[in-house]
């Protein structure tokens, strides 16, 4: 285990590689959802107001 | 409706050969037209240009400023300065013409000109092509003549000037091209500037590759068609397509 | 009669609510091939002749170098058919893929840094195809500005649109001037990898990795597609539908 983890002395580098570029799949797939459901949100305000207005 | 009359007396080959020969007479007037009106655009700008000669200078200024922050940042040696001559011009050449294309359409978006010109029925495309020619004029052509002047103070040789005149030449056409795109896109945005360049400048390094390389070219006393040529033929493409993106652009921005 | 998918696709609930129902049918497989490619490439493939394990990188270099291009292509398309057609899902498409392309654009350049390091003995160097992705970083990052810029969302799409089709008229120029470049100023001590045909072993995961990132970056998109959708429809009969789930 301890010899997978030091990648025959890369671990320096492929470990924040790999980290780096999971964290930004991760980061994506919150984002877009965030995104989605700010835009729901939005239009979720939107409906109120035509409703309140009429 | 017309046609629908005429069909019923005379030929199909016949009309059909009238047709042709009236849209191609149509198109001859509409292109002499759209040239007349670029001309005309062109002059006015050339016009408005000498009555605000601030704007002509500041560029121009600027280019011979940032030209000297070189020797002041790197050091007075002029063998040193020789190996970065290339890079420090065409550097200083990009911004400069980057800083003039804040003016290439601000007067006439505030004015109403643009949208005159919009609604005008002429060739929006031809428009802004004469437009980006007086740009080009007002800015291109007074910094390729400074170029050898900045490059004398950075130790280039009297031989290498004709050369990086060229290249300055060639390369602005495009520079001004791709900024009229940029210019045009960013109309209306307040305090466009920064923005502007980010736009334009990853655009323009093609330019900047090709012509510091045919100025590096030139003061090394080599034969520098190769990448006078490429300029040339970004300039050709530029002129194809810009005009034509930078009209879309204003139609967007006048919607 | 064969266009007729073509022309739903220009109807915003059918957009929606097919983006909706395909989300997972991306996602699963997506994470599927991402975690097969991840044991075959960290676990099952041997350390390469040259670079031993430092090369398993290139698990996760090449897919972000991939995602960062193939984003922008999409993103171009979709202006242009937005464009050209006036069909106004291009439009939503070409936004949400900006933000995308340009996060995997900087995750290949992190990891391309992290990969030169070991190998070239520099964490940056100035070589074509990092200074291409750094380039393509910036354009990105105009598209988003000039989207952040305008306010008016018709006229940031067009306009954007019309931003985004420039620059892909102008990417493969940039690339071979930048690619010209290059060759002019080699330098001697940079180390060039010599092209060993890649074991199957080798090869397998990072194919895997390369479908897997594709399909999470449909998946992607269709979420982030669903919003873009809905923040252009401003008074439609179908949202109230659409937000009950």
């Amino acid at each position: 285990m301890s010899r997978f983890l030091d990648m025959g002395g890369y671990a320096a580098f492929v470990w924040p590689a790999y980290a780096v570029t999971f964290a930004i799949v991760f980061l994506n797939i919150i984002w877009a959802r965030r995104a989605l459901a700010r835009s729901r949100a939005e239009a979720r305000r939107r409906l109120a107001m035509r409703a309140e207005s009429s | 409706m017309s046609s629908r009359v005429s069909s019923a007396t005379g030929s199909v080959a016949t009309r059909a050969a009238a047709e042709q020969g009236a849209a191609s007479a149509t198109v001859a007037a509409e292109t002499a037209a759209a040239l007349r009106a670029a001309r005309l655009a062109l002059l006015r700008d050339l016009q408005l240009a000498f009555r605000k000669r601030s704007q002509l200078v500041q560029p121009l200024a600027f280019f011979a400023l940032v030209t000297m922050l070189f020797p002041l940042a790197v050091s007075p040696e002029l063998s040193r300065l020789r190996a970065i001559a290339p890079g420090v011009l065409w550097v200083a050449a990009l911004l400069a013409s980057l800083l003039a294309l804040e003016f290439l359409f601000r007067d006439d978006a505030h004015d109403g000109t643009l949208e005159q010109y919009a609604l005008s029925g002429q060739s929006l495309t031809w428009l802004m092509f004469a437009k980006t020619a007086a740009h080009w004029l007002l800015t291109g052509v007074p910094l390729a003549l400074m170029a050898p002047l900045a490059a004398l103070s950075l130790g280039a040789s009297p031989a290498a000037l004709p050369g990086i005149v060229a290249s300055v030449t060639v390369g602005s056409v495009t520079l001004s091209l791709i900024g009229s795109i940029g210019a045009a896109l960013t109309l209306g945005i307040k305090r466009s500037g920064a923005l502007l360049s980010l736009l334009t400048l990853p655009l323009s390094l093609p330019v900047l590759i090709f012509g510091a390389r045919a100025t590096e070219l030139a003061m090394h006393g080599a034969p520098l068609a190769a990448p006078l040529e490429l300029l040339a033929a970004l300039a050709v493409l530029g002129v194809t397509l810009a005009p034509l993106a930078a009209a879309a652009a204003v139609r967007i921005s006048l919607e | 009669m064969t266009w007729t998918w073509f022309h739903r696709l220009g109807s915003p609930p059918y957009v929606y609510a097919l983006a909706a129902r395909l989300t997972p049918w991306f996602a699963w497989p997506a994470a599927l091939l991402i975690a097969g490619g991840l044991w075959g490439g960290l676990v099952l493939a041997p350390p390469d002749y040259q670079q031993g394990d430092g090369f398993r990188i290139v698990y996760v270099h090449a897919p972000s170098a991939w995602m960062s291009l193939m984003v922008y292509m999409t993103m171009a398309i979709a202006a242009a058919i937005a464009l050209i057609w006036r069909i106004k899902v291009g439009h939503a498409v070409a936004a949400a893929c900006a933000p995308i392309g340009a996060s995997f654009t900087f995750a290949a350049l992190v990891t391309g840094a992290l990969w030169g390091e070991p190998m070239w003995g520099t964490y940056w160097e100035w070589d074509p195809r990092l200074t291409s992705m750094l380039i393509l970083l910036f354009l990105y990052l105009g598209y988003m500005g000039l989207r952040a810029g305008l306010e008016d969302t018709q006229r940031a799409d067009r306009a954007s649109a019309l931003l985004a089709v420039a620059g892909s008229v102008n990417v493969p120029i940039i690339h071979y001037s930048v690619t010209w470049w290059n060759s002019l100023h080699q330098a001697p001590s940079v180390m060039r990898f010599g092209k060993p045909t890649m074991a199957l072993s080798m090869l397998v995961p990072l194919l895997m990795m390369l479908a897997g990132f594709t399909l999470y970056f449909v998946a992607l998109l269709l979420v982030r597609l669903r919003g873009e959708v809905l923040s252009r429809e401003r008074a439609a009969s179908w949202i109230p539908e659409v937000l009950k789930t």
